[in-house]
């Protein structure tokens, strides 16, 4: 019998039985939600971020958003939610549950203050002292907590990148993340100075900074509070671009370990974190849509996908195409390819000559209701790919290499 | 890949009661989802396959991006009959046969829901109207108010001259309101959509049978006949003359006129009734016997189900009706009894080679001859013109047509004909899209073109 691959991974020096994690999120509100989480199989989770009594926090009615396609399949996801708003007590008392309950699951501790060094030194005592295996430092909430001078306020400014790091890991027994926010220039240069403040680790992204839409009939922005809304966290499937784009930078940047978020759904995506250097993934918006058993999937999923591979382990494949992300000044400018179409596949539906003729170069004939199918000009065919993106045929435009010139 | 939507349709055992539409239309969600399966191809076959040429891809593109009445606008610009058309359409044969997603292993769009979806949120709104030129002195005469004369007298409206409409009916709609029955297209439809047309400043002369062409040509620039085809063929057997069977363009006519309560049609409570023909106007035939409480409903087909003419769509709701299907039999003899049908004497059929036009031959199997005791008989063995009228406009001729160059031009001078009357019996759709071009051609005369 084959052995199956091995699918643990290590952080911070811990093990965790598999890489998904649960983001601080709603989906990881109370230690009862936590505790049925890992109960269906999660690797761990980070708590919805806590933070002291004292910083007040509301829950707006309503506070999220959704972009489409068709039906119900999500592209985006916003939302406008604050930090928890559970006491510091509470917290400290489930935490000691959770861990009981669950000693081998990896609980990450996710936190919040003003920037003042000595309430996130206090928190950070508080909350690593209750038991969790880790912190999180949510330097990244890009709405309502950073015109109170928290979540991204801070990791938009790498002093307080600095100093605050540096005051929760005086505060911490335990390693310490930093949770870093997309809406900035250069994430790579944030990451570099929590890593040189002292962090562990680092997690990203946190939410885009985005406005999901305005309702058209009433001239309400999206989500309405009462007729008027604000800039709001984007995620779901539409950010993973660009959470894969700041996790691959990080991981070029740093030498800590990265855990990848953004845009999670299915282990072809945590496949593609791991790859480009994620040491585990996190994941949020797909359990708000569909629950936690969505994490049968994705274990059995990566499980079946190293094995159909070959590989013993996941850690295999952790940063394995890392090395093949460069600049575009370094890539082969001599290097050619045409399209090719493939006749007998074409169902001649003039979708890729369309595309070519008004937004490519012309490199497609195409005679409507003869029968013929469509045929690329290699002359003319400059390989920018857009028919072989475009073509609702699988399999029927691929690439042939030609001669240099 | 995702399937096709299929909205609900009453069950046979309920719709049978009533002759009013049973099919649902797509809401708002089903017909996002079914307009998301459309390709949106460059020119396709789609667009190619339809007689009026809509630019399907385009008004489904508009339905998905929710832009309803310019989905609407869109078919309406190619077809003023597109609503009618959306629910008449034998769409199997038509644009959704083309669709290239039958290459993909998958169902076609649905075309005809999309288009009756968008006519009906055009109809809530109220039927787009166009620009029309300013007015021309010359006047045009149209003889017959079906789709073919409609269509025709729409264009030359819109483009400024004065038109006259004559019909032998008190309504105009031609087969639109006398032969196609509410279960297929509500009558509103087509009611909306002829109210439209005149809207454009049309002149209607209802319960008038015009047969003097050259007086019309005294007062009339031009003259266009879309007569349409009102009559039935004949079997030619024996019996054909009893009580109790009926041409089945008279029988449809009948039941349609006493749906309007403007006439009677056959009782057929408990009967047996036997339709001769394989059309999609013998599956309608077989419906309305139905409906009218027959106990029996028969086709009698002398090919089998591969080579019979109806849409799928359509043999597969009368089946389940309970329709039953004779096939392979052909008439021979009709049998009475004190003047009435009391039977039908059929012999089996052998299929044979394809004929020149690709249909496979049929000879009679000797010693195989059959008989059922029938009731009443509709026969639908094809349609014709009226040839009374025909003769009286002294046109010439072909196989019962009307004869006419490809700008439907009829041997006297000013005389245009298209439709069903030229065709032979066609679809809405064509007798729309030969309206239309003959109005090109009349324009094209009216000004001392080229004919």
């Amino acid at each position: 019998m084959v052995s199956k691959p091995d699918i643990s991974v290590k952080f911070c020096g811990y093990e965790i039985e598999n890489p998904f994690l649960l983001s601080s999120a709603p989906p990881t509100c109370t230690g009862e939600m936590i505790q049925r989480a890992f109960k269906a199989g999660w690797g761990g989770a980070v708590t919805k971020t806590i933070k002291p009594d004292k910083t007040p926090v509301y829950d707006l009615k309503n506070r999220f958003g959704r972009m489409g396609i068709e039906d119900k399949q999500l592209v985006l996801f916003e939302n406008i939610e604050e930090v928890s708003k559970r006491p510091v007590g509470t917290w400290v008392k489930e935490i000691k549950e959770i861990k009981k309950a669950f000693p081998d699951k990896l609980l990450v501790g996710s936190l919040m203050a003003e920037p003042k060094e000595d309430d996130w030194e206090d928190l950070a005592r508080v909350i690593s002292e209750a038991g969790v295996d880790m912190l999180e430092l949510n330097f990244g909430c890009p709405h309502g907590m950073p015109e109170r001078g928290m979540g991204a306020f801070c990791g938009q400014r790498p002093e307080l990148i600095d100093s605050l790091t540096k005051a929760a890991k005086r505060g911490s027994t335990v390693p310490v993340m930093v949770k870093l926010t997309p809406n900035v220039t250069d994430i790579a240069y944030m990451a570099k100075t929590a890593e040189k403040a002292g962090a562990d680790a680092t997690s990203a992204i946190n939410t885009v900074l985005g406005l999901i839409g305005v309702n058209i009939d009433t001239f309400e922005p999206m989500p309405s509070v009462d007729g008027k809304s604000t800039f709001g966290g984007m995620s779901g499937p539409g950010v993973k671009p660009i959470g894969m784009r700041c996790v691959a930078q990080i991981a070029q940047a740093t030498n800590i370990p990265v855990s990848g978020i953004g845009g999670i759904s299915t282990w072809k995506d945590a496949v593609e974190y791991l790859l480009i250097g994620a040491a585990n993934v996190q994941v949020c918006t797909a359990v708000m849509w569909r629950g936690y058993r969505i994490v049968g999937d994705l274990v059995d999923g990566l499980t079946n996908y190293l094995s159909d591979k070959g590989f013993k382990s996941v850690n295999e494949i952790i940063g394995k195409t890392l090395p093949r992300l460069t600049s575009w000044s370094k890539l082969d400018k001599d290097w050619k390819v045409v399209a090719n179409i493939d006749k007998d596949k074409c169902i001649k539906c003039g979708v890729c000559y369309i595309g070519c003729y008004d937004g490519g170069y012309q490199a497609i004939k195409f005679e409507p209701n003869t029968g013929k199918a469509a045929e690329v000009d290699e002359e003319k065919c400059d390989a920018c790919s857009l028919c072989y993106l475009s073509c609702p045929v699988p399999g029927c435009i691929t690439w042939k290499r030609v001669q240099q010139k | 890949m995702s399937g096709r939507t299929h909205p609900p349709i009453l069950p046979p055992q309920v719709r049978i009661k009533t002759f009013e539409p049973y099919a649902e239309n797509l809401d708002d969600r089903m017909a996002l989802y079914e307009a998301s399966r459309c390709i949106t191809c460059y020119e396709p076959p789609c667009k190619e396959a339809c007689p009026t040429h809509i630019d399907i891809p385009e008004f489904i593109h508009r339905i998905k991006s929710g832009n309803y009445y310019g989905a609407a606008k869109v078919i309406r610009q190619s077809n003023i009959f597109g609503g009618e058309c959306a629910y008449v359409c034998p769409v199997e044969r038509l644009c959704e046969e083309k669709c290239v997603r039958n290459s993909l292993k998958d169902e076609p769009v649905a075309i005809s829901l999309l288009q009756r979806f968008a006519f009906e949120k055009e109809r809530k709104k109220g039927i787009i109207k166009f620009e029309k030129a300013p007015p021309k002195k010359k006047k045009v005469a149209v003889v017959g108010a079906g789709p073919a004369g409609l269509s025709a007298a729409y264009e030359l409206a819109r483009k400024g001259y004065k038109v006259t409409v004559f019909d032998s009916n008190p309504k105009a709609g031609g087969l639109m309101l006398y032969g196609i029955l509410p279960w297929k297209a509500s009558w509103e439809v087509a009611e909306s959509e002829i109210k439209n047309i005149l809207d454009y400043g049309i002149e209607f002369v209802p319960n008038k049978k015009v047969s003097d062409l050259k007086a019309l040509l005294k007062e009339y620039g031009a003259v266009f006949i879309g007569a349409g085809t009102s009559k039935s063929a004949k079997l030619g057997i024996e019996g054909e003359d009893l009580k109790g069977v009926y041409p089945a363009q008279d029988f449809l006519y009948d039941v349609a006129k006493h749906l309007q309560k403007k006439g009677k049609a056959p009782d057929l409570k408990g009967k047996r009734v036997a339709i001769i023909g394989g059309g999609d106007t013998a599956i309608d035939a077989s419906m309305a016997s139905l409906r009218l409480g027959a106990e029996r409903v028969y086709i009698i087909y002398r090919r089998s189900l591969a080579e019979m003419p109806a849409v799928p769509y359509g043999r597969k709701q009368a089946k389940e009706e309970g329709v039953e299907f004779l096939l392979l039999s052909s008439p021979v003899r009709i049998h009475g009894k004190n003047g009435a049908v009391a039977a039908i004497e059929c012999v089996k059929m052998a299929l044979g080679e394809p004929d020149q036009s690709g249909r496979r031959a049929v000879t009679p199997i000797k010693g195989s001859e059959f008989k059922m005791d029938i009731d009443v008989v509709i026969v639908a063995v094809g349609q014709k013109p009226d040839q009374e009228a025909l003769k009286s406009f002294g046109l010439k001729l072909k196989n019962g047509l009307i004869e006419t160059d490809n700008k439907f031009a009829t041997s006297i001078k000013g005389v245009f004909a298209g439709g069903d009357v030229v065709n032979g019996g066609e679809t809405v759709v064509k007798a729309t899209a030969e309206g239309k071009l003959a109005a090109e051609s009349i324009d094209q005369f009216l000004k001392g073109g080229s004919k």
